[in-house]
């Protein structure tokens, strides 16, 4: 109850400060740079099949993106960490790598995959998969010794020490990356969505759904609102999922259940 | 039961090497517990790590059962200093660990209700206290029905209220279960309380310096007897003497 208020109170603040800043644009300038937030509500209604439709496509789009991250950054990640020799010669290559901008080598990236479906994937892929990896790379390094030694001292394999030692105790941190990396992981999404969707039709992509009505303002940001709330809706569910994986680490916590 | 022969390790090697344990020698019968008692950083945990095989000698051999150890033994348990709890498993699937890693079904519940745990198999160790988070670790190996335990100062750091209840539980657990057990602690009184015999080490790098015998051990009540203050002032002298 607490918490829907205070969202709530967040969604005024939100709308109130936007009403301001048009309004003092409005006042500086002498005519509309930013419509009001209700213009875009109204715009949001009139367009709203197009618009749910792009969410969606742009939702399912981003999932696809983060499972395929985690899919081979987890892997890559763990066994960096954890196993010395690998960490050694592999790592500097991840860390020179990791910098790199997907957006610098997009002419390659379309030459290589095209301008489908594919290189949308590859360039929001192509972010998030190198901050799951250091995460897991980071995590792995620090598990306590006890913890191995417990599983190892009782024979276990190789495999079950990864299944009941290195995945769970890695699995937090590499979450809250992930929440983290949702900000940077929607800009990636936006630009696959626009330089590389220049054939897609508003309804298949969100980023090119605010592209396609740049000339009608209210329209526009109707679509970066909704751009925002997907960012929001990614970033809520990676919380939850943590919350429910990592039920141990709430145990006895301030703001943590019992 | 448990045979230790001429056991050195190094750590490093060339200039930098350090020895840890230098010709070490002893054998425990079964069904003994024996207490291994030495100054903090001598290299106990060490020579535990050897017999439990987790860690290869630089010299000598360790035999089980007359067989010489390679690699982790099935019928060898081993508790850890600070229990070594998984923070995300359960009470229950923490004491199931070793059980299910070596692929054996059997219950814990037996165990747990032995080690005073029952009603908390759903907690977090997290949610425990430290003397109970002590006790899951007891019971994660003592769940594998061992033939020999080996524990890392298993009462380390514990209150010494809560250090005797688990001493006396493990006592009784002893003449209950009858496996063989080898001891390492820093604590005297422990040695004294639960040792039938007590190996003293000395400092880095560890050799076997006296063997104390200290055969009235064995009951709740030996514990303040005469006897029993005799054999810790003895066990007291000797530490003294390593300086």
């Amino acid at each position: 109850m607490k918490q829907a208020l205070a969202y709530l109170l967040a969604v005024l603040g939100v709308v109130a400060a936007w009403s301001a800043i048009s309004y003092g644009l409005f006042w500086t300038k002498g005519r509309v740079i930013l419509p009001y937030p209700w213009q875009a509500a109204q715009a949001a209604g009139e367009f709203l099949p197009t618009l749910a439709l792009a969410f969606g496509t742009s939702a399912l789009r981003f999932l696809v993106a983060l499972v395929i991250s985690f899919f081979l950054g987890l892997p890559l990640g763990l066994a960096l960490g954890f196993e010395p020799r690998l960490d050694r010669y592999f790592s500097p290559l991840v860390y020179l790598l990791y910098p790199m901008p997907p957006v610098a080598l997009l002419p390659f990236l379309y030459l290589a995959f095209g301008l489908g479906e594919v290189v949308r994937l590859v360039v929001v892929v192509m972010a998030l998969f190198f901050q799951v990896v250091v995460a897991a790379q980071g995590a792995a390094k620090f598990i306590p010794a006890s913890h191995i030694l417990a599983v190892r001292s009782a024979g276990a394999s190789r495999w079950q020490l990864y299944w009941h030692v290195v995945v769970p105790a890695t699995i937090p941190s590499v979450l809250t990356a992930a929440r983290v990396s949702v900000g940077l992981g929607i800009t990636m999404l936006y630009i696959a969505e626009t330089k590389l969707g220049i054939i897609l039709p508003p309804h298949q992509a969100l980023g090119r759904f605010i592209e396609f009505y740049t000339f009608r303002g209210d329209t526009a940001l109707a679509g970066a609102v909704a751009l925002a709330l997907l960012g929001l809706l990614f970033y809520v569910v990676l919380e939850v999922l943590e919350r429910r994986l990592c039920r141990w680490k709430y145990v006895g916590v301030r703001g943590g259940g019992s | 039961m448990i045979e230790v022969r001429g056991v050195s390790l190094v750590y490093g090697s060339g200039p930098s090497a350090v020895p840890a344990l230098e010709d070490i020698s002893f054998s425990v019968e079964e069904g003994e517990m024996v207490a291994v008692v030495g100054p903090s950083g001598c290299g106990k945990t060490s020579l535990l790590l050897i017999i439990d095989g987790l860690v290869r000698p630089s010299a000598g051999q360790v035999l089980i059962a007359g067989e010489e150890v390679k690699g982790v033994r099935r019928d060898v348990a081993l508790v850890l200093q600070d229990a070594g709890l998984l923070p995300w498993k359960t009470v229950r699937q923490n004491a199931e660990l070793a059980l299910r890693l070596q692929k054996r079904r059997e219950s814990v519940d037996g165990v747990l209700a032995a080690l005073g745990l029952s009603g908390f198999e759903r907690r977090f160790p997290a949610e425990l206290s430290e003397g109970m988070r002590r006790r899951v670790g007891i019971a994660r190996a003592l769940a594998l029905r061992p033939r020999v335990l080996l524990m890392d100062e298993p009462m380390a750091n514990l209150d010494s209220l809560t250090r005797e209840r688990i001493q006396n539980l493990l006592l009784d657990l002893w003449w209950e279960m009858r496996f063989t057990a080898i001891l390492v602690t820093h604590d005297i009184e422990e040695a004294v309380f639960l040792g039938q015999r007590i190996f003293v080490l000395t400092p880095r790098p560890a050799r076997l310096r006296e063997v104390l015998e200290n055969p009235g051990m064995g009951s709740h009540e030996y514990r303040g007897s005469p006897e029993f203050l005799e054999r810790v002032r003895v066990l007291r002298r000797i530490l003294g003497e390593n300086g």
